[in-house]
């Protein structure tokens, strides 16, 4: 006994010993399918995860406050709709090859050109190389949150992708399965199914800490159940947000960390105002009113202290531009719905209301039932209904296919509020997945132009407090609560940005940023 | 009857079916009564007690919306044998029909209603059912729908090869000299003598069955919530593993023991009714 303790003790040392010279840290993640590796295509949280690690972007987000900072660019100024930036001299590519301004102009191009993901934003901007190191971009119309849209223009190696691209156009299945960016990891393998794996660039342009992980692994569509005992085993680092929170406290529990980030997001239950009898504004509004706010925040607890959301004060998320203060926290009011059921002019006995959850969010199917037995208490019928997310986007392409209630969480891709409103209440982008409640209000829509248009914070602010109180007068959309994404992780990693609120990103996805994360020794 | 009890008794294995199936059976009529919480199979939250491991209140736990385990079993119960005994009662008599003019008539009736039969046999039953229901919404009787478009032919070829044999013997050809005609021989002479096996076949089959359906809804293509369902109860608890176990041991057990029930009393059913293997 005693001589098996020494030799314990004795290979003990010889691993602490050895271990910083050898040891390669290894941080392992996972996500959903699929892993979008094409940066002009990236929409969701796995592909932003890619997009912000193996590309980098003309600015950050400030980290722990509002506004933006240089980062591939040294400063940049404004004139009217014409914006100039002046690009740092000291980046080059992973290939090696220099960051020019006419690998900007190619990247805005190519993301028009291809139209896919995120490159709304960026419609209507043009961009010109006025020397190798300072683009000018114009805008057609003023667009206040144009800065804001930056950080989803990531920045391509131009060289590279128009040697290897072939007969392709824009090199998209080159870029779909390599990296061609400036950012702090280079991908060495890429599955879009399965697996990423990347590697630490030592050639970035800020350097990258000895402390952060040499190799990270982002596996995709990973069970619940296998997540959950991996994490228990030392065998994963960190989950996706995706972990149902019984999950995610069971692992807190047993000694697991949660990071979480605010993104500037919320649980919605969307409305069909064209289809009978969500097309009268007192049924809308007793659905509203019968939906049991408190309850549905409590299932999204993860700790006393953690949860994954927080109470909705109005149609915009606390934080945002024209958000309600805490005084205006929504609740439910069966009264009050009974009284707009009654001024209804659908009879509520004929009404069967069908509530859809998305089959890959098994959370949803809770709210669904929670909702289904709000809408008991009020006297109304209504019927669960699975949708795969593919057949569900493309159900709300017509009106008459889309169902009564559609369940979404969306977060604003930039931060700001008109990318996350815009899409979802302009008369002009109806039917996608953000936008089932087929609005069309001129009001609406007078308040989303505004807060476009607006040049000054104010401005910006008095447009969308008039939004707001519109869309509760309204109510298109049954407003849940305002989300954080939630992550257990395992203790051999520390992600400032993802722990600590005065370096957190206010972006989705941003603070997977590997280069700021640290590996610890158990 | 006496030699069927003196069977049953000498094989204490069927006899522990014969009471696992009555037990089902009790547990699917009576579940309203029952059930601790009747409520409980429908639309009902309660997250005050969701989630909770067995306790005195919930013997099986509790859901992950607070709803008691146990009385969702005892529903998703009724929901298993209706959905078998419809199956049952379609795809056998149709199967039947199809296997005795295969069998009796011969010829080109025997060729095309046996290809027929053939092309339904060469697709993996599982798959059939799948494909169906994604093409059809999901609905219980969709899902019935699809596992009896996989099932008849079964019955088409047990009862093809007795009316095979049977032809040649010697009560066929006694009855056709005498003039009857063709239905009269296939139905009044010919079947009741493939009743015991095809009898035999249906109590086991009710076990597959039952299996067949709790896939298909383990797929999320069964039975929508928030009606219970053995197989989605099991599909949905699998993702809570292993903390909140009892999500889907109990409904995993009860499926076990419905599934072995009808297979122990097919088994018995089989030496009663004398049909070979």
């Amino acid at each position: 006994m005693k001589r098996k303790s020494l030799l314990a003790a004795a290979l003990c040392a010889a691993t602490a010993l050895s271990s910083p010279a050898f040891a390669e840290t290894v941080l392992r993640l996972d996500e959903v399918a699929v892993g979008e590796l094409d940066p002009a295509k990236a929409s969701d949280y796995a592909d932003s995860i890619l997009m912000f690690n193996v590309y980098d972007t003309l600015v950050l987000p400030q980290q722990g406050g509002p506004g933006h900072v240089p980062h591939l660019a040294s400063d940049w100024s404004v004139d009217g709709s014409t914006y100039t930036f002046n690009l740092r001299d000291d980046v080059t590519f992973q290939s090696g090859n220099p960051l020019r301004a006419e690998d900007v102009v190619y990247s805005l191009e190519r993301s028009q050109a291809l139209g896919s993901g995120l490159s709304y934003l960026l419609a209507g901007v043009s961009a010109e190389a006025v020397d190798e190191h300072i683009v000018v971009f114009s805008l057609e119309q003023p667009y206040a949150p144009f800065v804001a849209s930056l950080v989803r223009l990531p920045i391509v190696d131009k060289a590279l992708v128009e040697a290897k691209k072939g007969d392709d156009e824009w090199g998209e299945a080159f870029l779909s399965a390599n990296g061609a960016g400036t950012g702090a990891y280079t991908v060495t393998s890429h599955n879009p199914q399965e697996e990423t794996v990347m590697a630490k660039n030592d050639g970035y342009f800020l350097g990258v800490s000895d402390v952060a992980p040499d190799t990270v692994r982002l596996r995709y569509g990973l069970e619940a159940a296998t997540v959950r005992t991996l994490i228990a085993q030392g065998e994963h680092d960190i989950s996706s947000q995706w972990l149902p929170p019984e999950v995610m406290t069971a692992l807190a529990n047993d000694g697991a960390q949660l990071f979480s980030e605010t993104g500037t997001g919320a649980f919605y239950l969307k409305m069909n105002t064209t289809k009978p009898p969500l097309d009268d504004v007192n049924c809308r509004l007793a659905l509203a009113h019968a939906f049991d706010y408190q309850t549905a925040i409590q299932m999204v607890a993860i700790t006393d202290d953690v949860s994954s959301g927080s109470a909705a004060t109005g149609a915009i998320p606390v934080g945002m531009f024209g958000a309600n203060g805490p005084d205006n926290v929504q609740a439910q009011n069966l009264e009050k719905a009974a009284e707009y059921l009654s001024a209804c002019a659908y009879d509520p006995a004929d009404m069967n209301i069908e509530v859809s959850w998305i089959a890959e969010v098994p959370l949803e199917e809770r709210f669904a039932l929670l909702f289904q037995s709000n809408l008991s208490q009020l006297g109304v019928q209504s019927e669960i209904k699975k949708l795969p997310w593919a057949l569900f986007a493309e159900q709300v392409s017509k009106p008459e296919n889309t169902p009564h209630v559609s369940q979404i969480f969306v977060n604003a891709v930039t931060g700001d509020p008109d990318t996350l409103l815009y899409g979802m209440y302009h008369s002009s982008t109806p039917g996608t997945w953000q936008s089932p409640e087929y609005l069309n209000d001129s009001q609406v829509d007078a308040f989303l132009d505004a807060g476009r248009s607006a040049s000054t914070d104010e401005e910006r602010e008095a447009a969308y407090s008039g939004l707001n109180a519109r869309l509760m007068e309204i109510a298109p959309t049954i407003y849940g609560y305002d989300r954080q994404s939630v992550f257990a992780a395992s203790n051999r990693v520390k992600a400032p940005a993802l722990s600590d609120p005065s370096q957190a990103f206010g972006l989705d996805g941003m603070g997977f940023s590997f280069r700021l994360m640290e590996m610890v020794e158990e | 009857m006496i030699r069927a009890i003196r069977i049953l008794a000498a094989n204490p294995l069927s006899l522990v079916g014969v009471i696992l199936v009555a037990l089902v059976v009790f547990a699917a009529i009576f579940a309203p009564w029952i059930a601790p919480f009747p409520t409980h199979n429908g639309a009902v939250v309660d997250f005050a007690f969701a989630n909770k491991p067995p306790s005195a209140r919930n013997w099986m736990g509790t859901d992950l919306v607070g709803r008691d385990l146990f009385s969702r079993i005892l529903y998703a119960y009724q929901i298993s044998l209706v959905l078998g005994v419809v199956v049952l009662a379609i795809a056998a008599p149709v199967g039947t029909i199809f296997g005795l003019l295969a069998g009796y008539l011969g010829g080109w009736a025997e060729a095309i209603l046996m290809r027929i039969v053939d092309v339904f046999l060469s697709i993996p039953p599982l798959v059939l059912a799948i494909a169906m229901m994604g093409v059809l919404e999901p609905t219980l009787t969709n899902a019935m729908l699809a596992v009896t478009v996989m099932w008849w032919p079964w019955y088409a070829r047990l009862v093809y090869a007795i009316a095979r044999s049977e032809r040649e013997e010697g009560y066929v050809l006694a009855a056709e000299v005498i003039g009857a005609g063709t239905a009269h021989i296939a139905f009044r002479e010919i079947l009741p003598n493939c009743l015991p096996a095809i009898i035999t076949k249906m109590t086991l089959d009710m076990g597959f069955v039952i299996i067949i359906a709790s896939s298909l809804s383990f797929l999320g293509l069964g039975v929508q919530p928030p009606t219970p369902d053995l197989g989605s109860m099991v599909a949905e608890g699998a993702r809570y593993l292993p903390d909140s176990w009892w999500l889907t041991v109990f409904p995993g057990l009860a499926i076990l023991i419905a599934v072995f029930g009808f297979n122990l009393m097919g088994d018995g059913l089989r030496e009663v009714l004398g049909v070979d293997e």
